[in-house]
């Protein structure tokens, strides 16, 4: 893989305001790029200043080895941009909202007819391309937007909050779709504050609060360095009397604490959250003792909300 | 036969057929157009508008004909009827285009900005002066539209007589001026304001400010002008003085300048030059200002907002 954007000593104030202060950071291509953080920590500033809408204080930014000081058109062809908000033109219909921006990019006349059909087909609206813009869902216009992004076949995508505002259907089939254009080679860069979808999605996260970079990696090896060990969520059935249950997970090597989780999960079982400190083989041998034991395992799993627990340990809820 | 003798007009056809290429590519002007000429409002609103000018045109021929003397038919009160029919269509189109004008483009960049495709846009490849041309032509297009649709009302002056070629031409080019001076006002307000109301507001309010202002210079200049008459001591170089202000100030407003510019044509029957009111100097017809003067704020206004379009938000 190649650096295709290169983000050195970025900065942005507002009056006394740091907006974004000092950020240093690479997105390689064809990586799936989270961009996390309160709101206020200078995620979109970031981003607007990366799709050259906006002007640095200081700093360089590279796309594709273009300066947005020297060569913001080139930028501008190598980048698709989605903002929070979806800019609609509420009197042209979607293939005419997709031709007015295909020739935004000149792509020739004969070209954009195909162009559009193969983007609406891929997005999956091309039975809407002839209703008006304005009459789309909330799910529908950001799937239009997504094919706009990808209109003139840019390398990268920059996409802020592309699930805000959606409801879980469409919230799903907009991560499909993320990952259905990654597949095509595209770098996707894209803030949310659904730390789920970033964790599914992301190769790698940056954590931003306050304009600084608070961490920046791929999930695991933030989670490791933020925490050291693993979470692991641990039922049985309720044949075991819970005390002596949680004593005997205490007692298995790597485990360094254990607390029942009372009221959650399933009535009938008994669950535990468990901090263990091994590597998977550790793990593997650690169920398959609890099963020699004869303990009545019904539920073994690590938690998923890693980046949850890195994001709260890691941003400390200030707000610039 | 030199080598340059023979390629110069092949260069000046090759431009002119970029320009049009150019209008026919650019996708705002087709945008804006789509959008403005979709649906039953752009129908109802040219047939409310063609009604207006009927009325009035049928309106001054009724009080003409009811007021006049002398029998429809007699062939001078025929020609006076073409003129007055035919100049008020034109001073009626220049109320028009100094209404409707700022309106088309008074949201031209600040409708982008509420309706959040401004950022659309300039991420795209779009060039900042092919989004303000694109704008503008579109707008221009649509008061053409207007201007042309009452050509038939305008043609009853042809049949009547007494309007010549020269008076068609000079007012058809003042008419072009004053549809892209006035739609590149309201681009130039959109372009520096926030809302689309701001921008509407400033466009109607630098017109009536400069009608307001030109008007009390002119009384001034007019009382000024016969005071110095009747003092006795006469000064000749004021009286010129005041008369190039006086000629300035006409040549500012569309309204004035086409006015004096028809009596010049019917007193001296001069196209170009005429006397002074303190009948010293020789100047240039009001037109020739007005649409020097008009056309170069126009391409001041444009090249100011190309810049304010132009650069990125701080």
């Amino acid at each position: 893989m190649s650096t295709i954007i290169e983000i050195q000593g970025l900065c942005k104030q507002y009056g006394k305001r740091k907006a974004v202060d000092d950020v240093n950071m690479t997105v390689e291509s064809g990586e799936i790029f989270g961009l996390v953080g309160p709101n206020g920590a200078g995620k979109t500033t970031t981003m607007r200043m990366l799709v050259t809408l906006l002007k640095p204080d200081r700093g360089q930014i590279r796309v594709g080895g273009y300066s947005i000081y020297n060569n913001p058109r080139e930028v501008r062809r190598q980048i698709g941009f989605m903002p929070d908000s979806f800019g609609a033109y509420g009197d042209l219909t979607v293939q005419e909202y997709l031709d007015f921006f295909g020739a935004c990019y000149s792509i020739a006349p004969a070209q954009r007819a195909s162009l559009i059909n193969d983007l609406l087909d891929l997005v999956d609206i091309g039975h809407r391309r002839d209703d008006m813009v304005d009459t789309l869902s909330t799910g529908l216009k950001q799937r239009l937007g997504l094919a706009r992004v990808l209109i003139h076949d840019p390398s990268v995508l920059v996409l802020d909050e592309p699930a805000s505002g959606l409801d879980p259907r469409a919230r799903v089939e907009i991560r499909e779709l993320l990952l259905e254009v990654a597949r095509l080679g595209k770098t996707i860069i894209f803030s949310s504050h659904i730390l789920a979808d970033v964790a599914e999605l992301c190769t790698r996260v940056a954590i931003m609060e306050s304009g600084k970079l608070a961490a920046l990696g791929a999930l695991d090896q933030l989670t490791e360095r933020v925490m050291p060990h693993r979470l692991l969520k641990i039922s049985l059935l309720k044949e075991v009397d819970p005390a002596n249950a949680q004593a005997a997970l205490a007692s298995y090597p790597g485990i360094s604490a254990v607390r029942p989780q009372e009221g959650l999960g399933h009535a009938e079982w008994l669950s535990f959250e468990a901090d263990f400190g091994g590597d998977d083989k550790a793990l593997h041998a650690f169920l398959a003792s609890m099963l020699q034991q004869g303990l009545p395992v019904i539920q073994f799993s690590q938690d998923t909300k890693n980046l949850e627990e890195v994001f709260m340990r890691t941003t400390k809820g200030i707000v610039s | 036969m030199s080598e340059s003798a023979v390629v110069q007009p092949a260069k000046k056809v090759r431009v002119r057929a970029n320009i049009f290429q150019k209008i026919a590519e650019n996708p705002v002007i087709l945008k804006e157009l789509r959008g403005r000429m979709r649906g039953r409002r752009a129908f109802i609103f040219l047939t409310i508008y063609l009604t207006v000018v009927s009325l009035f045109i049928g309106s001054i021929y009724a009080v003409l004909a009811a007021q006049s003397g002398v029998t429809q038919w007699d062939p001078s009160f025929r020609q006076t009827m073409g003129k007055v029919i035919f100049s008020s269509v034109v001073l009626f189109e220049f109320v028009m285009i100094a209404f409707i004008g700022p309106a088309l483009t008074a949201g031209a960049i600040t409708a982008e900005r509420e309706r959040q495709t401004y950022d659309l846009l300039r991420t795209t490849l779009l060039s900042a002066p092919a989004l303000i041309f694109g704008k503008l032509g579109a707008a221009c297009m649509y008061l053409f539209l207007l201007v042309l649709t009452a050509l038939p009302i305008e043609a009853l002056a042809f049949l009547l007589g007494g309007v010549g070629l020269e008076e068609i031409m000079i007012s058809s080019l003042m008419l072009i001026v004053n549809i892209v001076f006035f739609c590149a006002l309201g681009i130039f307000c959109s372009s520096f304001s926030k809302r689309t109301l701001t921008a509407t507001v400033t466009s109607y309010s630098l017109i009536l400010l400069s009608v307001l202002a030109m008007g009390l210079a002119y009384f001034i200049l007019v009382y000024l002008f016969t005071s110095s008459y009747s003092g006795g001591s006469y000064n000749s170089v004021r009286q010129d003085f005041l008369s190039m202000i006086l000629w300035l100030l006409t040549s500012t407003n569309s309204f004035a300048a086409a006015i004096t510019s028809e009596a010049m044509l019917i007193s001296n029957q001069t196209l170009f030059f005429g006397k002074a009111p303190s009948g010293n100097i020789s100047i240039l017809s009001p037109w020739i200002l007005h649409v020097g003067l008009y056309s170069a704020l126009t391409a001041i206004m444009v090249f100011i907002s190309v810049l304010f379009v132009k650069r990125p938000d701080r």
